[in-house]
């Protein structure tokens, strides 16, 4: 019951040695820094502990208070606060705030809550999808920077976007679809029971002034479908027209406006038979396919607050006398000098005007090992400071950075991507024009043997086949699939993905991040003596340390006796040292183990050595994400041409190729030489799956055919990408693969069915031979046929492949 | 049958009563958020913030 866990209670990541406790309802948890250790008790004197119960992830480690405190005071400047805050007719302030790490449906929660308890906060709504929360405040007793700070002690990092997006074209439409969708079902159940009512009617008899009673309503409830609900498709048509093309909505415009038409005739006319059910049923399901989509779309990331997340909002800038001041990064200009202190991320380009410190630029070249920069050395803004702090004379901010001109790689390839007609919508389109051929032809037709027959049998035509099992049969099997996959934390922003993924013949992997974790992997140990005690002495010293290098080694040792070191000293830019049982011990590059001036180059070995010379050399190497290797397999076994194309050192990219088996890989390649790679691979005729985390990977997901950008990755690839893969689970790839060429398969049955339906039906109708409540009954059964068979998908895969938990799931249970 | 002169008209009363409280839904961000009703049962009720549960 009471074992200690050896992660933090409230982020879940690893514990430091000496852990700080958080007393949460009288208990006493272990967390790993204090802004968790705050944030948990905050959450706890709130009332809001029950969080802990029912979260089903884990928060993000809760930000460090001091500098979360110091950058909500600098959103006091008013020239800062003037973007980001509106004011609404009746005095209150609005702001839409970016929140990081929104992981459950309980982060809403508190998050709702915990701002909620603000004094002066009137109304806060979180959407999860968009990570967006929009907070309604009275100026008189509130404001943005108590907003933020109640965020920050509840461990949520926020950064206010620009006012502008408090217009939020996604949210209007997503009413919109809502309403229109709510009005088409009403529509169309009330008018189906007016029309069972009639078909009733034809078989028992009802008085003549009743039917048309039931008639007269069946139009009153089909109008507002008709011009209120189905507007999308005859604006889209009117578009369409207007361009000179046939898109799929003008058959279908066409269709409903030529079926509503002749109704709405027949019902003036008196006499005749009305379908104003089908016609309402006919727009229900077409919108219905469409909002489901229009969801799936609204879950991708959007260019521009990834964007925002990716470079700082503040920047510490000098002033002529030396001391700082916290300024917004937008109002930098070239030739400021500025501070980053080490774990910040480098606010614009520039070069390096302090002696020397070390980067990460892993998300934009890929690169995994951090980098040592000189003084004059150029840093890139995005990439963060891990040794420092660092001094940047600023060359070129806003959209001259190297990160923006990234972004509008992203952008271009996005564009210049050809828009692979979804196959379903065009068989459908294709479908509709040929029945309103044969509708006119039957009218023709009619009209030369008995014009009085020539509405009735044409109208029939039009019901019966009326395109519902065709609109249908693509959007249920994608809807489906879309769910299915879901299931599996494979979220799928793009509905044509799924086609393409059941089509790919090549697959692209990017190295860092994709096929590999952050984490280091102890690989070998050089030593003349012993292994297990020197590796034992090394975890020693590095227990405490939050160094990659140092947690490797210290995990590595997880399961020798425990050794403690005294008096570790950790040296910038070398490493540790300290005492084993009386003797003195140091761990870290060659140049600061042994104290003899090596070559910078080689960060894989560590040194640990004592008095009288090195002890022992170790290896370490990129730890291969989870899933990896089997998920290259599965492809490979698939059929699949599986490479990698990484920004890394050839040496690393060959040894994590060996590992996996894959024969294919380019190593050093830049985002636009990853881009001509895909390029050429296409004129080749492949069909281009890429995989990719990194904002270096943006530009080849936007190009590629089916891009599937991991969850864990950076928010631009996200934007980019096709499909996101939650949890970093690459195994999940092969199993959404099969799933999508399951749903390819049922895809086709589907559209068979409705085309042998069809083809038996309409010329009986064009004969004048089908009866309206059989015409009626054929198109629901098509429909629900189509339906049904879409049910499938995801039956068959599901029963054998459960992922299997990883020990990480498995810690976090027990 | 007289009596669906009276029940006819009043079904589409009925369907207009629920087609505005839909809008309504809409407009006062009843679906904005799908995720946190369904937790809301499970949570005790926020206490005033110097009781404690339990």
């Amino acid at each position: 019951m009471n074992t200690p866990a050896a992660t933090c209670w409230h982020c879940g990541d690893s514990l430091p040695p000496d852990p700080p406790q958080a007393v949460v309802a009288g208990v006493s948890h272990r967390v790993c820094c204090q802004g968790c250790r705050a944030a948990a008790e905050w959450i706890d004197q709130l009332g809001l502990g029950d969080y802990y119960r029912v979260r089903s992830a884990a928060p993000p480690r809760a930000p460090d208070p001091d500098r979360s405190r110091r950058s909500a005071d600098a959103w006091q400047r008013p020239e800062l606060a003037r973007h980001v805050v509106r004011t609404l007719p009746a005095g209150q302030c609005e702001a839409l705030l970016l929140v990081d790490g929104i992981r459950c449906s309980a982060c809403v929660w508190l998050i709702e809550r915990s701002l909620g308890a603000v004094a002066g906060v009137q109304s806060v709504q979180v959407n999860s999808i968009a990570q967006r929360a929009r907070v309604v405040w009275d100026p008189q007793r509130a404001d943005l920077p108590a907003i933020l700070r109640a965020l920050a002690r509840t461990g949520y990092s926020a950064l206010p976007l620009d006012a502008a997006a408090l217009d939020d074209s996604r949210r209007r439409e997503s009413r919109a679809a809502l309403k229109r969708l709510a009005v088409a079902g009403f529509g169309a159940m009330q008018a189906m029971m007016y029309a069972s009512a009639l078909y009733l009617g034809a078989v028992e008899a009802m008085d003549p002034a009743t039917r048309e009673l039931m008639r007269w309503f069946g139009l009153l409830v089909a109008t507002p479908v008709v011009f209120y609900s189905a507007r999308p498709f005859f604006q889209g048509a009117w578009r369409a027209l207007r361009a000179r093309a046939l898109g799929i909505d003008v058959p279908v415009a066409l269709a409903i406006a030529l079926i509503y038409g002749a109704c709405l005739a027949q019902a003036l006319h008196g006499g005749g038979e009305v379908y104003f059910d089908s016609v309402s049923m006919f727009v229900f399901l077409l919108l219905a396919g469409r909002y489901l989509e229009m969801r799936a779309r609204h879950r991708a990331g959007n260019l521009a607050d990834a964007m925002a997340r990716l470079v700082p909002a503040f920047a510490d800038r000098y002033l002529g006398d030396g001391t700082l001041e916290h300024v917004g990064a937008a109002e930098l200009v070239p030739g400021d000098r500025v501070h980053v202190a080490q774990g910040m991320r480098v606010p614009a380009d520039g070069v390096l005007d302090s002696a020397s410190c070390r980067v990460d630029e892993a998300l934009l070249s890929g690169e995994s090992a951090p980098l040592r920069k000189a003084h004059g050395d150029a840093l890139v803004g995005g990439s963060m400071v891990v040794e420092g702090p660092a001094i940047l004379r600023v060359q070129r901010v806003g959209a001259d950075t190297a990160l923006a001109g990234i972004a509008a790689l992203v952008a271009r390839a996005q564009t210049e991507r050809p828009r692979l007609a979804r196959a379903g919508e065009h068989a459908a389109a294709g479908f509709v024009a040929r029945v309103l051929g044969l509708a006119t032809l039957c009218a023709i037709g009619w009209s030369f043997v008995d014009p009085a027959r020539a509405f009735a049998a044409t109208l029939a035509v039009l019901v019966v086949s009326c395109p519902c099992a065709f609109a249908l049969a693509v959007p249920a099997a994608i809807t489906r699939a879309l769910a299915v996959l879901a299931a599996k934390g494979v979220f799928v922003v793009r509905t044509d993905a799924i086609e393409q993924l059941a089509l790919a013949s090549h697959a692209v992997f990017d190295k860092t991040g994709t096929l590999t974790d952050a984490r280091l992997e102890l690989v070998g140990i050089d030593t003349a003596g012993e292994r297990d005690a020197s590796l034992a002495w090394a975890a020693a010293l590095a227990r405490g340390s939050r160094h990659p290098v140092a947690q490797a080694l210290a995990r590595a040792a997880a399961e020798l006796p425990v050794r403690t070191a005294d008096a570790i000293r950790t040296v910038d830019g070398g490493g540790l040292a300290g005492t084993i049982d009386g003797r003195s011990y140091r761990l870290g590059s060659p140049a600061f183990a042994l104290g003899a001036v090596q070559d910078d180059d080689d960060d894989d070995a560590v040194i640990l050595a004592g008095d009288d010379g090195a002890i022992a050399a170790f290896r370490l190497s990129e730890g291969l994400r989870s899933g990896a290797a089997a998920a290259v397999a599965a492809l490979a076994a698939g059929g699949i041409e599986v490479e990698i194309v990484s920004g890394d050192a050839a040496s690393k990219v060959a040894a994590v190729a060996q590992r996996l088996g894959i024969a294919q890989w380019r190593a050093r390649q830049s985002p636009a030489a990853k881009l001509d790679r895909l390029r050429e691979l296409r004129a080749g005729g492949a069909r281009v799956l890429a995989v990719g985390d990194g904002i270096n990977d943006a530009p080849v997901l936007a190009g590629a055919d089916v891009a599937v950008a991991l969850a864990s990755g950076a928010e631009l690839a996200q934007a980019a990408g096709d499909i996101i893969l939650d949890g970093g689970n690459l195994n999940a790839l092969p199993d959404a693969r099969a799933i999508a060429l399951q749903t390819l398969a049922v895809l086709r049955q589907n559209q068979r069915w409705a085309l042998g339906y069809n083809l038996a039906v309409v010329p009986l109708a064009a004969l004048g031979l089908v009866a309206p409540w059989l015409a009626a009954l054929g198109m629901s059964v098509s429909s629900l046929a189509v339906v049904l068979n879409a049910l499938r998908i995801g039956r068959r895969t599901s029963a054998h492949t459960t992922t299997p938990l990883s020990a990480a799931d498995l810690s976090r249970v027990s | 049958m007289n009596i669906l002169i009276v029940l006819i008209p009043l079904t589409i009363v009925v369907l207009i009563g629920a087609g505005i409280a839909f809008f309504w839904a809409v407009e006062n961000d009843q679906f904005e958020d799908m995720d946190t009703p369904g937790l809301l049962p499970l949570l005790d009720d926020p206490p005033p913030s110097s009781e404690k549960s339990e």
